[in-house]
């Protein structure tokens, strides 16, 4: 049990410190040892991107050296996966992810799309500048529950709106929890347009993720 | 006549010496109020005027008269720097802003050096500084504002945004040069809208380079010497220069207020009359909500803009991009509530 702790924390401390050079290594080391996939993920990867989180939160990490730590969990991953059980996947709750049209600013849809998968969801990239008919019509294809809207500029944000209407327009608004996020969105605003929720940052978008997963259930 | 012409007050304020009251700006590039309204009423369109210096020049001046602005604001968009660069960018249509499609690099590593004589001659620069030169004819008491797409951000845009921010930090020395590089490429540009375009003032907009994304440290280490240069730059053609900042201050307001800019214009969220008590030498220059631009009736627009008057913030704009879709009438309320006393 001792050296199944040690390993997981190396690992957890590879990513923290943005070691993406040996966290793959570390990972097939704890593999090699016996250690359940899953668990060299959540007690390893993951733990290491939350304690990232937590230091972007504290404001000593910025977006530079979370991507970085986020590189050390993917390479990490690349190792594990192939272990993991494979039903898995297919059980993992789903999220479609975008920046919004007109906006090609994704810094911080990428970095909530990073926190998710490291959460255990199963996340549908539709990348930038992404129009609201995309949206829907993904969320249907994907199976999601969530559809997850970024911007990080005011004049893009009436188009969040618009991907609500269209549910609404479709009938199938209640089928999906949506969530909006980037630096000017405010709660009043996601309020005022039907959202679901909205969250400061990456690492709070994910709590907010869980904690509707949770109240649908 | 008053001797407040616009172009005088402007100057007066950025030089720290107290106007009769503060100007009312929106600075083109990031800003670019050549809104749908304009455009209709002015039967000027953009993507056609992006590429055309009269028609870019018309359009200036209309956006400058009908909006009540009181500068003319060039270019309409932030995409110039990078397609000069060599990324691919789209102009965009009537509602929406070109943008950039494809960066011409994947990495900090992978980025060749170009001759800054050839990126200068092959892009949008000259006519845009043609179209400054043929506005600042037309109107020659109305400040020419030449808006620059900051080093931080251009660079992300010439070199993949995700990649450039990590390696700012894997790769510190080759991101220097880089934007050492980028750097002197705008310093060209700078000189070249005050030479030629008859640029009065410089507006830099570095959306990449915040506080809430870059953090204090690299802040400090890779925008901050960059955009002293550009000031340093600005200063050397004897113009002023108004640096926007975007995002939550918070983290970098010391670095920030230490810059040689001339103006601090920053986002909705910060307080500039609080900026203000702090860095009491800071111009300070904002800040009404572009989301409230979009939505709000006229009446609560000129409530807030009277509010910022009535704070002592320096010079009256929008906080952010504006949308195309803003209606004239609350950029108008905006622009009267700054100027109502005029003629009392």
């Amino acid at each position: 049990m001792g050296s199944e702790t040690t390993i997981l924390e190396r690992i957890a401390y590879a990513v923290v410190a943005m070691d993406e050079d040996n966290s793959p290594g570390l990972c097939q080391q704890a593999l090699d040892e016996g250690i359940a996939a899953v668990n060299v993920i959540d007690g390893g990867l993951v733990k290491g991107m939350d304690r990232a989180g937590q230091l972007f939160e504290d404001e000593e990490y910025f977006i530079p050296e979370l991507l970085l730590c986020s590189d050390a969990m993917y390479a990490g991953l690349d190792v594990v996966r192939p272990h993991l059980p494979v039903a898995a996947e297919g059980e993992k709750t789903r999220v479609v992810i975008g920046v919004v049209e007109g906006d090609t600013h994704d810094i911080g849809k990428n970095l909530v799309k990073i926190m998710l998968e490291a959460a255990g969801f199963a996340v549908e990239d539709l990348g930038r500048d992404v129009p609201p008919e995309r949206f829907v019509d993904a969320a249907v294809e994907f199976n999601a529950e969530f559809i997850a809207m970024a911007t990080l500029m005011t004049t893009t944000m009436p188009a969040m709106e618009r991907v609500i209407q269209i549910l609404k327009e479709r009938g199938i608004r209640e089928r999906f929890q949506v969530l909006v996020g980037g630096g000017p969105i405010t709660g009043a605003f996601a309020k005022k347009i039907g959202a679901d929720g909205t969250a400061p940052n990456a690492p709070a978008a994910v709590a907010l993720a869980r904690k509707l997963h949770r109240s649908a259930a | 006549m008053s001797t407040w012409t616009p172009k005088y007050r402007l100057a007066q304020t950025l030089g720290k010496h107290k106007p009769d009251r503060p100007p009312v700006i929106c600075t083109g590039g990031m800003m670019n109020a050549a809104i749908q309204d304009v455009m209709s009423e002015s039967k000027i369109f953009l993507p056609a005027a992006h590429t055309d210096a009269e028609g870019m020049a018309s359009l200036a001046l209309a956006v400058q008269e009908r909006t009540g602005f009181e500068n003319i604001g060039l270019p309409f968009c932030m995409t110039v720097e990078a397609e000069a660069l060599g990324s691919q960018v789209d102009l965009g249509t009537f509602a929406c802003e070109p943008k950039v499609v494809k960066e011409q690099f994947a990495s900090i590593r992978e980025v060749s050096l170009p001759d800054l004589d050839l990126v200068v001659n092959r892009s949008r620069l000259e006519l845009i500084a043609e179209a400054s030169g043929i506005a600042a004819l037309m109107r020659p008491e109305v400040p020419v504002i030449a808006s620059l797409t900051g080093p931080v951000s251009t660079a992300a845009s010439w070199v993949d945004p995700i990649r450039f921010l990590k390696d700012l930090r894997r790769d510190p020395q080759g991101s220097h040069e880089v934007l050492e590089y980028v750097t002197e490429f705008l310093v060209r540009y700078l000189r070249l809208m005050v030479r030629k375009g008859k640029a009065s003032a410089i507006a830099i907009g570095d959306p990449t380079a915040t506080g809430e994304i870059l953090g204090p440290k690299i802040f400090e280490a890779f925008a901050y010497p960059c955009l002293e240069r550009l000031a340093q730059a600005a200063h050397e053609e004897g113009v002023p220069l108004i640096i926007h900042i975007c995002g939550d201050l918070k983290s970098i307001q010391a670095p920030a207020a230490a810059l040689s800019g001339d103006a601090l214009s920053t986002d909705s969220l910060v307080s500039l009359p609080h900026l203000k008590e702090k860095y009491p030498h800071v111009i300070t220059m904002g800040n009404v909500s572009t989301y409230r631009l979009e939505r709000d009736q006229p009446e609560q627009i000129a409530a807030v803009t009277r509010r910022l008057v009535s704070d002592g913030v320096d010079i009256i704009s929008p906080a952010c991009g504006l949308s195309t879709s803003t209606p004239i009438a609350n950029i108008q309320a905006m622009t009267l509530a700054v100027k109502e006393k005029d003629n009392a």
